[in-house]
């Protein structure tokens, strides 16, 4: 969809969308406008970008969720401060938004993420094979 | 549908909670810090009626008057410089 | 040190406030969001007499009385921890603290929600999220899309999204899990819809009366729920279809939807897949009550008010001295009703700044009759027991302040 596609221009109830300055700002690197009343959410969104973020230890994508503030999916890292609710902040104009990335996880550096117990129920019994299996060496 | 993600932060599925909750007979509480549902970034405030269903789910029982899952300040992660208490109130 | 703190500039916050500038105190409305108006903002639908329910045009009217009566607004501002001290509140917020003698805290609802698997994807968001997108931002949230979970408010948003030529596929359940439970319940969806559909809007009407008030009715059309679902406004419908699963590899590419019995099992055999850019979760709302919470209000567990909510007076006052709610906090009703509610916490607020006058005290009275007469009168309702669980909050309180 280009840009002009996702912008709701013209509403039959609404009425036009009203005149707005337009501010450019850069993401991850590439440069892109939106509109002054736009939130950082709303401004990528309607550049076609939906992922903000990967979760820091999975590497799943995500993008934004609730839109008001509530759930953090969509915190992004602005003129270098991270942790950014994206859907709650007005863009302006030269903004600098980088996504989230995932983060080195140093003790778990040499596991497979995938392979790592997921509760404490989980990690009792990894443990316990791994004391059983290293009795039987 | 037990890989099914219920906490979208600390990526807690609905398998985990409900292990979790049928081997420890566990409260809201204990399954929060057994399987960190409801501790990562959002404070809990997407998952918690979704982990108090699976609990209502387990036990059959209605949540009590007493919120499940005790709320902890800061309810908006903070930078430590803004815990410093930064008064700009004159 | 400010006479009263209003956290959240929705309708309740923000007629409580110019109550408030009525009578002079020093108020200072607080709220997270870039601009006031809450989620009264996005709201757009027909009421039963064909008129509009504007949202931005409600939020002006009432951002013109608060900003004639020289209101402080300020938004970007996050309260993020409360304290009590002898004599008033401290709000710990983003851009510092804040302190006064009386707090109110009007910060509305949250989603609760209806979890698919694959509901992490980009695209996926929650109904809420789509609405204020679409009406606030003006961002069209994608080309075709499908809405899991089948209530009041996502029927009003999916209309919405309608007239802003979004297309959608369809509005279905999600798939029954012990998350979505109530959610995925096909007979149970239909009882909630009768009992609200006349109430709501006109097409809902008419979906309503598609399937008459009698139970016995209701059974049989679950049971023979027509397979290509019943429009609304073109739209189809599905009670006896939901959402499986949802697919993408960055975003959402496609879902899973499959058939289910009346009580909600899957139907093997009967999975199809559906291309769709964007999925909408409607799970239903629950009051915002975390403030409420480490402030240290005691509450009480209220089904038809969405959840916990803190324990309140039919005056807005809580059982804490100076610390008064209004709006969703206390419980699910429409813009209307929190709007009227906020007009009584203002004014018991100015109440008991001013010390006792006469005027405030009538006008108190008044107040808390509209919220009964508004509420009585209200095109959208969210769950049919409103009135006995409204009840049972005031006896709470009563139970509350005996004890102490
Ligand atoms: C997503 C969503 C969509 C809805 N759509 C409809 C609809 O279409 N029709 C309908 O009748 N009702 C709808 N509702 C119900 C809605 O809650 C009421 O209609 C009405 O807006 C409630 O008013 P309020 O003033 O209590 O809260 P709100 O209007 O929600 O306002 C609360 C304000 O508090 C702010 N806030 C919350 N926490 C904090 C904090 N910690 N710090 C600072 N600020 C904070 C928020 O940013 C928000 O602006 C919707 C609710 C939600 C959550
Ligand atoms: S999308 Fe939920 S906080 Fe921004």
């Amino acid at each position: 969809m280009t840009h002009k596609q996702m912008r709701i221009i013209d509403h039959p109830v609404l009425g036009a969308m009203n005149e707005r300055d337009i501010m450019t700002f850069t993401f991850d690197g590439h440069t892109y406008k939106g509109f002054k009343g736009d939130t950082i959410a709303s401004a990528l969104l309607a550049n076609g970008i939906r992922q903000l973020r990967v979760h820091e230890e999975r590497g799943t994508p995500r993008g934004i969720y609730c839109n008001i503030g509530h759930c953090f999916e969509c915190r992004t890292t602005v003129n270098g401060v991270s942790g950014v609710r994206a859907c709650l902040t007005p863009l302006k104009d030269g903004m600098v938004v980088t996504s989230g990335q995932t983060e080195p996880v140093p003790l778990n550096s040499e596991h497979d993420v995938d392979e790592l117990p997921r509760t404490y129920t989980e990690f009792i019994q990894k443990q316990k094979a791994h004391e059983a299996g290293d009795s039987d060496a | 549908m037990d890989k099914m993600i219920i906490c979208r932060c600390e990526e807690v599925t609905l398998g985990d909670i409900k292990d979790t909750a049928e081997q420890y007979d566990a409260t809201a509480r204990e399954i929060k810090l057994r399987t960190r549902a409801g501790m990562g970034y959002c404070g809990g405030r997407t998952c918690r009626p979704a982990v108090d269903k699976v609990l209502e789910d387990i036990t059959g029982e209605k949540p009590g008057d007493q919120i499940p899952l005790k709320v902890q300040p800061p309810v908006r992660p903070v930078t430590l410089a803004t815990l410093g208490g930064r008064t700009n109130d004159t | 040190m400010h006479d009263v703190i209003i956290i959240g500039a929705g309708p309740a916050g923000l007629s409580a406030a110019i109550k408030c500038r009525e009578w002079d105190l020093n108020v200072v409305v607080i709220d997270e969001f870039p601009q006031p108006g809450g989620r009264l903002l996005g709201q757009l639908h027909q009421e039963p007499n064909g008129e509009w329910w504007n949202g931005i045009k409600e939020t002006d009217a009432l951002l013109q009385q608060a900003t004639d009566l020289n209101t402080d607004i300020r938004c970007g501002v996050s309260a993020h921890h409360i304290e009590k001290t002898n004599n008033g509140y401290i709000i710990h917020t983003n851009e510092g603290i804040l302190e006064s003698q009386k707090l109110l805290i009007a910060t509305g609802a949250a989603e609760s929600a209806a979890p698919v698997p694959g509901w992490t994807l980009p695209g996926v968001m929650s109904i809420g999220a789509a609405q204020v997108m679409t009406n606030v931002h003006r961002v069209r949230v994608g080309q075709k899309g499908i809405i899991v979970g089948v209530n009041v408010l996502s029927a009003a948003i999916a209309r919405e999204l309608q007239l802003a030529g979004i297309d959608l596929h369809s509005m279905m359940l999600p798939i029954k899990s012990s998350v979505t439970a109530e959610h995925a319940h096909p007979k149970k969806v239909m009882d909630g819809l009768v009992r609200i559909a006349h109430l709501a809007p006109s097409a809902f009407l008419r979906f309503g009366s598609t399937f008459a008030k009698m139970n016995w009715i209701r059974h049989l059309a679950v049971q023979f729920y027509p397979r290509g679902g019943v429009k609304m406004w073109g739209m189809p419908i599905h009670v006896r279809k939901a959402v499986k699963e949802i697919h993408g590899t960055e975003h959402v590419e496609a879902v899973t939807v499959c058939r289910v019995t009346p009580d909600g099992e899957e139907i093997q055999g009967t999975e199809e897949r559906v291309d769709v850019d964007f999925v909408c979760i409607a799970g239903g709302l629950y009051p915002l009550t975390e403030l409420a919470a480490v402030a240290g209000c005691p509450f009480q567990y209220v089904e038809s008010l969405g959840g916990h909510v803190p324990v309140h007076n039919d005056r807005m006052e809580t059982p804490l001295d100076g610390l008064y709610v209004a709006g969703n906090i206390t419980g699910i009703e429409s813009a209307k009703v929190a709007r009227a509610q906020g007009e009584v916490a203002g004014l018991s607020i100015a109440k008991s700044v001013m010390d006792a006058v006469e005027l405030i005290e009538h006008g108190i009275d008044n107040a808390i009759a509209n919220v009964l007469e508004t509420r009585k009168a209200a095109s959208i309702q969210f769950h049919p027991d409103i009135h006995e669980g409204r009840a049972k909050v005031a006896e709470a309180f009563v139970e509350h302040t005996q004890t102490q």
